[in-house]
């Protein structure tokens, strides 16, 4: 206990307050002014000259002890509640310990290194403020710098090497002899090195004065998650068997929120597992574990989507996302969610294949998809010779093109089992081999197969086979290719083929497939084209620093001094690889804080020679600012009281002031909120305009006349369009599927030149996604008059085989005249434009089912068609100039065929607007009846 | 507002104003356009009516026929009243006798004051009333002067003669606390309006000498709210509007009974004097609506008529 003045001198000045209380005696505050007229009559009732009236009591008292506070506050007192300070003049080194292991008690620490700074502030020596972290060497400042620079201070989410501080203190007493070492240290080794000891013991040794402020607290510590199909564990760590004997772990997923919570025992040992029971759906949602109550990032473990629960990448041929239930990947998401993480392509994406693949799956599916040679089926390839699982299921587009990629060859079209034109019934599955892969699954008798795709009885067929029908044809082949293996199931993704992807087999079977691909995802150099440009096709893939968790354990925004890991990187954090989440492009890992065999060890105190003094703020009380504050407020209760008494208008100014202030302070927070720039200037101008308005597009062949005859055959259509029916398309664009995007345009009318070059395998993908998500593209060869049958393709119909070729095309079937699209407007028996003779294909239909009863009067699927092929010149009928005119001749002619091709035009664009729509609207007429109208 | 008391006064000093640049006439030349519109305003809600003397008289207006008395001088008989009957007739004509009115109103130092408790000062108050009665005078048929100003004349403009004559009055009139002796003819009716905190032995002394050469009248005092009560408190220095030493009374609120007791005593005092020359003595709140004085004074007047 100690109470002590820096400048006792300055107390002389108490002895002026008699003065000043004489002076306030004889100074009485001046009275109210009042005009008054009858003043003769108040004269005549006292005696003259009152007495002045004495300065209140109270008055008196403030003005006092207003000085009197001012003259204590000058000399400077402080408090100190410990010992009275050691007044050492020496230069002080206060080293810090900052790693994540002094987080949880950083506030006791910070005021530690405080009341230290306190002790040179009052004896005026300078400080030198060593964090561990910090790599330059220490600077001597005054001690209020030195503050300053504390303040600031934050422990690292790392173990700093101390083998620095050891340099740094050795240089430190050579160059300041006689100074004086003050350590906070954390209580852990931070490596395997006695340097820091060593270097401790010595300067002890030569005569400096060294303490060290231990810690009683014991930092916990996490290391090492797995994430396994069965459970997720990860281990706790303390330093000593002193530390807490439990520990509470809780996980959280990306939000935050909490998902599970576990208490751990760690029965006298100093490593402890701790299992989150969870499902796997929550735990796979876990990003994040953490010791409860100790905020430090050693005490947080991240978990990214490289844990060991396997990644499966989806693709479907025709998908159509805004029918879940007929889309193959709606029922594999089901199946497979429960075990493993499921990715599918973004919309749109011109190559799904590459694009998931980048993601390193360990198990690809392709539903219904057929593989035309290209950069998907190299990549493909390659991602199974390196040991990716592909699993691919039959439709009608894999039955139709096979590629190589399947275990088996498969014979074209497959069988249909129970169909109108077969005597056979649906086939159940026979029971699997007890050596296959499935063997232990109960081969349920409720499934069925309806169709198939079959394979050719090649020798070493029987061996491929996983699973087979009752009548012994394979229903599920594989293969090993490579390091990895094709697995083939002979049905199809969704209902259509069989009803095994809505039975309970079906999810068991993904799962033992699974759980067959190799346990690490192979790994691959596919990038995208412009991320190979950029990255220099290097194997190794950047990760950027995306959220790193700082010294108490909290993810935030990376620090400026976080650097990108390379995928390889394994090592320790480090200040420039903090700990936290990395990603490029979708992917993203983690870098822990602690490697998953670390351990925790404490600091061998006696080997350096020191006893840790607890840490305790010894803090000093300066009563300077608190006696200045007491004085100011005494000055303002003063200054309000005197105007009070002497009857001044205080209050109309004083209120004005506040009036003023609150004005400001309404006024300012206003000034900064117009910031935000216009997302969209940077939208082309094409672009906007040809999404603000629907609009009719051609594809730019190249040929100048063509090109012309279909934008005036567009127009003439859009006239058409404008005139009879509510669809008012604005003027037609030309396109290029190359350089434009597509999604603006409903249909695109292709005239196909037969000298144009083909487009690039790129645009090809591009038209082909175009169609997929919807698109229809009518292409036209124009070239009627050419065709005969069984001669050659025509130069125009050869570029189109070519370039369909790229497409991802399914079955096409030439308009049936029971086809909706001949019904979406006008009822049409054909499509006909300049020539009459040309065929219209279309997406082949499904056969008429056995059971729908009567005929139905119009068939339809659920999409629309995303390809119509016609070779009727339809532009050229269309076309008309300016005057509303003819442009060309019609063959054979009449104003018949004319408004039969108008016709045939608008139900083109109907259809592509309206889809199956009208193949129910042919139907009110039953339906009425049906209902009893 | 203040904060003691809630009650503010102010005082327009005209001795500060330099006497030879008029300001005090400027002044009051500022508030008079003002004041004469008011004071028309109100005359027109006072009626002063009770002029016909009933009886017989110098008039203008018949007033009854009487027979001949032998002895009369024969111009008075009414020929044509006569020729009706077998007797003379004499023409009576009501008695109708204009008085002169000298009005004075106090326009000293202390007339300008007034506290927050009150709408206008003193000095505005009463030149309100002075030139409203003037008004209702005139139109009643009198004669009004300026007491020791102006003549006594009946015109329609008396307010603005009247006023003129103030103006041009200003710079002496500050420093007149009493009614200024003057040449009065005889049965003279004077109005006085002012604050009377003059000694009353003065004005006592002032009043005889009037009522000596036989004329009656009325005082009104104009009294601001805060001279009756002084509602002041806390340490107070009251400055006196009359060229006093300033007053240091020590807490004001001590002082109020006191002095209200001592105001009454004066006020008493002047109501003494007053009534002992045959005066009626009224008093005015300048809290009051300026109407209720213009009334009380005209009713006042009536009074001191009836008297005789």
């Amino acid at each position: 206990m100690g109470f002590s003045f820096a400048a006792p001198a300055a107390l002389l000045g108490l002895l002026t307050l008699p003065l000043i209380y004489w002076l306030l005696r004889v100074t009485p505050p001046r009275p109210r002014e009042i005009y008054f007229p009858p003043t003769q009559i108040l004269r005549e009732l006292k005696p003259d000259a009152p007495t002045p009236s004495k300065t209140p009591w109270w008055l008196l008292a403030l003005r006092l002890s207003l000085a009197a506070a001012l003259v204590v506050a000058m000399a400077g007192p402080v408090w100190s509640p410990s010992s009275p300070l050691a007044s050492q003049a020496g230069p002080t080194l206060l080293i810090i310990d900052d790693g994540w292991p002094s987080a949880p008690t950083w506030d006791r620490r910070l005021a530690a290194a405080g009341a230290v700074l306190d002790q040179a502030t009052h004896a005026g020596s300078t400080v030198a403020l060593a964090p561990l972290s910090g790599e330059a060497s220490p600077q001597m400042t005054d001690a209020g710098q030195a503050r300053q620079r504390l303040q600031a201070l934050r422990p690292q989410p790392y173990l700093p090497d101390r083998s620095v501080a050891a340099a740094q203190l050795t240089d430190f007493v050579k160059a300041h002899p006689g100074s004086r070492i003050v350590w906070i240290s954390d209580g852990l080794a931070h490596d395997d090195k006695d340097s820091f000891a060593r270097a401790l013991k010595g300067v002890a040794e030569a005569g400096v004065k060294v303490e060290t402020l231990g810690d009683e607290h014991n930092p916990l510590a996490l290391a090492g998650p797995v994430n396994t199909a069965k459970s997720l564990s990860v281990d706790v760590l303390r330093a000593s068997l002193a530390g807490p004997a439990q520990a509470t772990l809780s996980a959280h997923d990306k939000m935050g929120r909490t998902l599970g919570r576990v208490t751990v025992d760690f029965a006298d040992k100093l490593r402890a597992t701790a299992r989150f029971d969870l499902p796997i759906e929550v735990r796979n949602d876990a990003t994040l574990l953490l010791v409860e109550g100790e905020n430090s990032a050693g005490a947080v473990t991240l978990l990214d989507s490289q844990s060991t629960v396997k990644r499966v990448a989806m693709i479907a041929g025709g998908a159509d996302d805004a029918q879940p239930l007929l889309s193959p990947l709606h029922y594999l998401e089901k199946a497979l969610s429960p075990f493993a993480q499921t990715r599918m392509a973004r919309p749109g994406a011109a190559e799904p294949a590459l694009d998931l693949l980048s993601e390193r799956p360990n198990v690809v599916v392709l539903a219904d998809v057929s593989l035309p040679p290209g950069e998907s089926f190299d990549a493909l390839t390659k991602f199974v010779e390196e040991g990716g699982a592909l699993v691919r299921f039959a439709g009608p587009r894999l039955a139709n093109a096979a590629d190589t990629l399947l275990p088996t060859r498969l014979r074209r079209n497959g069988r249909v089992l129970g169909g109108a034109m077969s005597w056979e019934t649906p086939k159940a599955l026979a029971d699997f081999d007890s050596s296959g892969p499935f063997a232990g699954l109960p081969a349920s008798k409720d499934v069925s197969v309806q169709r198939q795709v079959l394979a050719e009885p090649d020798p070493g067929l029987a061996a491929k086979t996983w699973a087979r029908l009752d009548d012994g044809t394979p229903l599920v082949t594989a293969e090993r290719r490579g390091k990895g293996m094709i697995v083939l199931f002979h049905v199809n993704a969704d209902t259509s083929w069989s009803n095994l992807p809505i039975s309970g087999l079906f999810v068991d079977m993904l799962k033992r497939i699974v759980d067959l691909s190799p346990q690490s995802a192979p790994a691959s150099n596919v990038e995208d084209a412009s991320a190979t440009q950029a990255l220099n096709t290097n194997d190794a893939r950047i990760f950027a620093p995306k959220r790193t968790l700082d010294g108490f354990g909290v993810l935030g925004e990376p620090s400026p001094l976080a650097q990108p890991i390379t995928s390889g990187f394994t090592g320790p954090a480090r200040a420039e690889h903090p700990p936290g989440f990395y990603e490029a492009g979708d992917r993203v890992v983690a870098v822990q804080t602690l490697g998953a065999k670390d351990t925790l060890k404490p600091f061998d105190f006696a080997a350096a020679g020191q006893d840790p003094r607890p840490l305790q703020a010894t803090r000093l009380y300066d009563f300077r600012t608190p006696l200045l504050a007491l004085a100011l407020v005494a000055l303002i209760v003063d200054t309000l009281m005197s105007s009070l008494m002497s009857g001044k208008r205080v209050w109309r100014g004083f209120g004005a002031t506040v009036g003023v202030m609150t004005m400001i302070f309404l006024v300012l927070p206003h000034n900064d909120a117009w910031a935000g720039d216009d997302p969209a200037s940077s939208i082309a101008t094409h672009h906007r305009e040809a999404a603000l308005k629907a609009r009719l597009a051609y594809v730019v062949s190249g040929d100048r006349q063509v090109d012309e005859t279909a934008r005036a055959g567009l127009e003439g259509l859009s006239l058409a369009l404008t005139a009879r029916t509510s669809f008012a398309p604005a003027e037609p664009a030309a396109v290029d599927p190359a350089r434009d995007e597509l999604a603006f345009y409903p249909m695109l009318y292709w005239p196909i030149v037969a000298g144009a070059p083909q487009p690039s395998a790129k645009t090809a993908a591009k038209v082909s996604a175009y169609m997929k998500q919807g698109g229809t593209i009518i292409f036209d060869t124009r070239d009627a008059l050419m065709q005969r049958p069984g001669d050659a393709p025509t130069p125009e119909g050869q570029w189109l085989r070519d370039f369909s070729k790229n497409l991802d095309l399914p079955e096409l079937e030439i308009a049936p005249s029971d086809h909706v699209i001949t019904k979406t407007f006008y009822l049409l028996d054909n499509f006909v434009g300049r020539y009459v003779t040309g065929d219209t294909w279309v997406e082949a239909l499904p056969p008429e089912s056995k059971d729908s009863g009567e005929a139905r009067p119009v068939r339809a699927t659920d999409s629309v068609s995303a390809i119509v092929i016609t070779s009727n010149d339809l532009a050229g009928a269309w076309a008309q100039d300016k005057g509303g005119q003819p442009m060309y001749p019609l063959t054979p002619g009449g104003a018949r065929q004319r408004e039969m091709a108008l016709r045939g035009g608008v139900n083109l664009v109907m259809y592509t607007l309206t889809g199956n729509y009208k193949s129910d609207q042919v139907h009110v007429r039953d339906l009425l009846e049906r209902l009893g109208q | 507002m203040s904060l003691s008391g809630g009650v503010d006064t102010q005082w327009r000093d005209p001795a500060q104003r330099a006497p030879d640049r008029g300001e005090a006439a400027s002044e009051l030349a500022a508030r008079l356009p003002r004041l004469t519109a008011r004071a028309h305003e109100i005359a027109a809600s006072v009626v002063y009516g009770l002029h016909g003397r009933r009886r017989a008289g110098v008039g203008e207006t018949f007033w009854q026929y009487r027979p001949f008395a032998s002895g009369e001088p024969a111009a008075r008989i009414d020929w044509r009243r006569s020729a009706r009957g077998d007797y003379l007739y004499v023409r009576e004509r009501e008695w109708e006798a204009a008085q002169n009115y000298f009005l004075w109103m106090d326009c000293s130092s202390s007339m300008s004051f007034s506290s927050s408790l009150a709408p206008e000062d003193k000095l505005s108050r009463a030149l309100t009333l002075g030139l409203a009665l003037a008004d209702v005078l005139v139109r009643g048929g009198e004669r009004v002067a300026a007491l020791g100003l102006t003549p006594p004349v009946s015109a329609r403009n008396v307010v603005d003669q009247l006023a003129s004559a103030l103006h041009a009055n200003a710079e002496v009139a500050a420093r007149q606390e009493l009614p200024p002796e003057a040449g009065l003819g005889s049965r003279a009716k004077i109005v006085m309006i002012s604050d009377f905190l003059s000694p009353p032995e003065e004005l006592a002394a002032r009043l005889k000498a009037y009522a000596a050469v036989g004329a009656s009248g009325a005082l009104l005092m104009v009294i601001d709210p805060s001279e009756e009560t002084l509602p002041f408190d806390g340490e107070t220095l009251f400055l006196d509007t009359d060229g006093g030493e300033p007053f240091h009374a020590g807490d004001a609120r001590q002082l109020q009974r006191a002095y209200a007791e001592r105001y009454a005593a004066h006020k008493h005092a002047i109501a003494e004097a007053a009534r002992g020359a045959g005066f009626c003595f009224l008093q005015h709140h300048t809290d009051r609506p300026a109407a209720e004085g213009a009334l009380a004074l005209a009713m006042g007047l009536q009074d001191v008529e009836a008297l005789r």
